[in-house]
C-alpha cells in the first residue's frame, strides 16, 4: 500500500452501489469498497469483467449515486462531477456529428483553455496521438483504435489533474499500446496528475502504474493492492523481461484465480 | 456541424463512382416515369375512354396553357404558400413542444392520451370547421396544413431526444458542460436529422391539408382548380391539378434531401 503523506486526491470509503432490477433484488455491484488515491499517484485497477471497475469510476466522477458509503475528491464529498476530474469512458463516446478535431476541441472548450489556444492544443494532440490526416474525419470513418485515441485526445485536451481512464488502450494493438503508454507516462511524469487506470491487461497495469489494485468478481472486494516498485522512467518494452516485473504479474494472475 | 467551415469529409476516391451511380439511378427514375406516361397515353388512345382518364398529352398541353396565361403560377403559389406556412408553423410549434415534453417526462405522460387522441383524429375532417372559423382565405388552409404536421414534428423530436446516447450526456456532465453548451453540442445535432425527417414527411401532409381546405372552400389554389374542373366534368383539369401537386411534392422532397445531405454529412 502506498504511503500517503499528503491528503488523498480521492477517498472512497465503504462505497456501496446497487442497480435496481425490475423483477429481483437490486444488483449489488460494489458492497463496501474503500480506496485512497494520493496526489500524483498512478493507480491501475484490474479485475474480472463485470466486477464493477467502470462502476467505481462513475461513482468517483459523480455520475452515480452511492447506495451507501462516501466518495470524496480533494476533500469534498462528490455529489456532482467535481472540477479537475476527467473521465475517459470505456466506450469512446465520441460525438458522431463532430469531426475528430471538433471532438478533441470539446475537451479544450470545457477545460477552460483560452479560446486562442484551442486550435494549437487540438493540432498538437492530433499529432501526439498519430491521428494526422484524420482531423476532419467523422467518428464513423475511424477504426476502433483511432476512435479510442480521439477519445483520449479529448481527455488530454480537457487537461484534468485527476484522470479516470476506463480501459483507454483496450482497442489498440500491442505496438500502439506501448507508444500511447509511453506518451501517457511522459505527460503524467511532467505534470504529476493522479490517474486511475482500469485495464484488463495485467502487464500493462504493472508496466504503467505505481500501484495495482485487484478487484474480485462481483460484488467487488479489493483482493490485493500491490505497490509497483519498479524504477522510473520505465522502458515499457524491456521491463517485461525483468524478474520483479514477472513476479508481480504472476502474483496478480494468481489473485485473479485464472487457470494457467 | 458547429465549426462547419473547417469540417469537410475527406475526399474519398469513391467520389466519381458514386457520381456515376447517382446518374444511373436518376436516369432509371426518369425512364420509369416516361414508361408509365407512355403506357397511360397508349391506353387512353386504345382501351380507355379519355373522357374518364384524360391523356398525358392533353395534360401537358393544359399545363402549358395555364403557364402561358399565368394561372398556373397563381394556383401553385397560393397552395405552396398555404402548405409552406403551415409546415413552418408546425415546425415552429412542434419542435419546442417536443423538446419540452421530452425533458418533462411526467408532463408528457399526462398529456400523452390527449396528444395521441388528436394525432389519431382524421384531421382532414376539420376542414369544414376551419373554413367556418378562419374563412375561405389563406388562414383556414394554413391551419389545416399546420394541424396535419405539428404532431409529426413533436413526436419525432421527442423520439430523437429519447434516442440520445446517455453516454454523451454523462460525458458532458463529467466535464461540467453548461446547459447551452449541451444544447449546442448534443441536443440540437441529435435532433436535427429527426427534424429534417419531419420536414420530409410533413411536405406531403401539409399539401394534403392545404388542398383539402381548398376543396372545401376557396377561390384559388390547385385544390380549388381540381374541385372546379371536377364540377365541370373536366377530367383533364382534375389530372392537371393532381400532376402539378405531385411535381411540387417531388421538388420539395428533392430540396429537403439536398438540405439533409448538406447538414448531416456525419451519418
Ligand atoms: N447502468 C446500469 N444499470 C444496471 N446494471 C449495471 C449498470 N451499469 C453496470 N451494471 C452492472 O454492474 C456490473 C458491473 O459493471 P461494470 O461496468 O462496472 O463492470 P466492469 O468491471 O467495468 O466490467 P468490464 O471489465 O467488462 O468493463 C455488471 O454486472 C453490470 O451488469
Ligand atoms: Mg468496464
Amino acid at each position: 500500500m502506498a504511503l500517503t503523506d499528503t491528503a488523498p486526491r480521492v477517498r472512497v470509503e465503504n462505497l456501496r452501489i446497487a442497480f435496481p432490477r425490475p423483477d429481483a433484488a437490486p444488483l449489488e455491484v460494489l458492497s463496501g469498497i474503500s480506496l485512497d488515491v494520493a496526489d500524483g499517484e498512478f493507480v491501475a485497477v484490474v479485475g474480472p469483467s463485470g466486477s464493477g471497475k467502470s462502476t467505481i469510476l462513475r461513482a468517483i466522477c459523480g455520475l452515480l449515486k452511492p447506495a451507501g458509503g462516501r466518495v470524496s475528491v480533494d476533500g469534498r464529498p462528490v455529489t456532482t462531477p467535481p472540477p479537475e476530474v476527467g473521465f475517459m469512458f470505456q466506450k469512446d463516446a465520441l460525438l458522431p456529428w463532430c469531426t475528430v478535431a471538433e471532438n478533441i476541441r470539446v475537451g479544450a472548450e470545457l477545460g477552460g483553455v483560452a479560446r486562442a489556444e484551442h486550435a494549437g492544443r487540438v493540432s498538437a494532440l492530433i499529432r501526439l496521438l498519430r491521428l494526422d490526416g484524420f482531423e476532419d474525419a467523422f467518428p464513423k470513418q475511424l477504426s476502433g483504435g483511432m476512435r479510442q485515441r480521439a477519445s483520449l485526445g479529448r481527455l488530454l485536451a480537457y487537461n484534468p489533474s485527476l484522470m479516470l481512464m476506463d480501459e483507454p488502450f483496450g482497442a489498440l494493438d500491442y505496438q500502439t499500446k506501448i507508444v500511447m503508454g509511453r506518451e501517457l507516462l511522459r505527460i503524467w511524469e511532467a505534470e504529476r496528475r493522479a490517474i486511475i487506470f482500469v485495464t484488463h491487461d495485467i502487464e500493462e497495469a504493472v508496466a504503467l502504474a505505481d500501484r495495482v489494485v485487484v478487484f474480485s468478481a462481483r460484488p467487488a472486494r479489493i483482493v490485493a493492492d500491490y505497490a509497483v516498485d519498479l524504477p522510473r522512467p520505465r522502458d515499457l518494452r524491456a521491463m517485461r523481461g525483468e524478474a520483479a516485473f514477472v513476479r508481480l504479474t504472476e502474483a496478480i494472475w494468481s489473485d485473479l484465480a485464472l487457470p494457467a | 456541424m458547429s465549426d462547419s467551415a473547417t469540417a469537410r469529409a475527406p475526399a474519398g476516391n469513391a467520389g466519381p463512382a458514386q457520381g456515376a451511380a447517382a446518374w444511373r439511378t436518376g436516369a432509371a427514375q426518369a425512364g420509369l416515369i416516361l414508361v408509365l406516361l407512355a403506357l397511360w397515353e397508349i391506353a387512353a388512345r386504345t382501351v380507355l375512354n379519355p373522357f374518364w382518364s384524360s391523356r398525358p398529352s392533353l395534360i401537358a398541353e393544359r399545363i402549358w396553357r395555364l403557364a402561358l396565361s399565368g394561372e398556373l403560377w397563381v394556383h401553385c403559389s397560393i397552395t405552396l404558400q398555404e402548405a409552406g406556412a403551415g409546415l413552418l408553423l408546425g415546425a415552429a410549434a412542434g419542435v419546442p413542444l417536443g423538446i419540452a415534453l421530452a425533458r418533462a417526462p411526467r408532463t408528457a405522460k399526462v398529456v400523452e392520451p390527449v396528444v395521441m387522441g388528436l394525432y389519431g383524429l382524421p384531421r382532414v375532417a376539420l376542414a369544414p370547421l376551419f373554413i367556418l372559423w378562419f374563412g375561405i382565405g389563406l388562414m383556414s388552409k394554413i391551419m389545416m396544413a399546420f394541424t396535419m404536421v405539428v404532431f409529426i414534428f413533436m413526436l419525432n423530436v421527442m423520439e430523437g431526444i429519447r434516442t440520445i446516447d446517455p453516454d454523451h450526456l454523462d460525458l458532458m456532465r463529467s466535464m461540467r458542460a453548461g446547459r447551452f453548451y449541451l444544447a449546442r453540442k448534443v441536443l440540437l445535432p441529435a435532433v436535427t436529422p429527426w427534424i429534417l425527417a419531419s420536414f420530409r414527411i410533413g411536405v406531403g401532409l401539409a399539401l394534403i391539408g392545404a388542398v383539402v381546405g381548398e376543396l372545401i372552400g376557396a377561390n384559388r389554389g390547385l385544390g380549388w382548380y381540381v374541385e372546379k374542373s371536377g364540377g365541370q366534368l373536366d377530367t383533364t383539369g382534375v389530372f392537371t391539378g393532381l400532376v402539378v401537386l405531385m411535381i411540387l411534392a417531388m421538388l420539395a422532397n428533392q430540396l429537403i434531401g439536398f438540405v439533409e445531405r448538406r447538414t448531416i454529412r456525419w451519418r
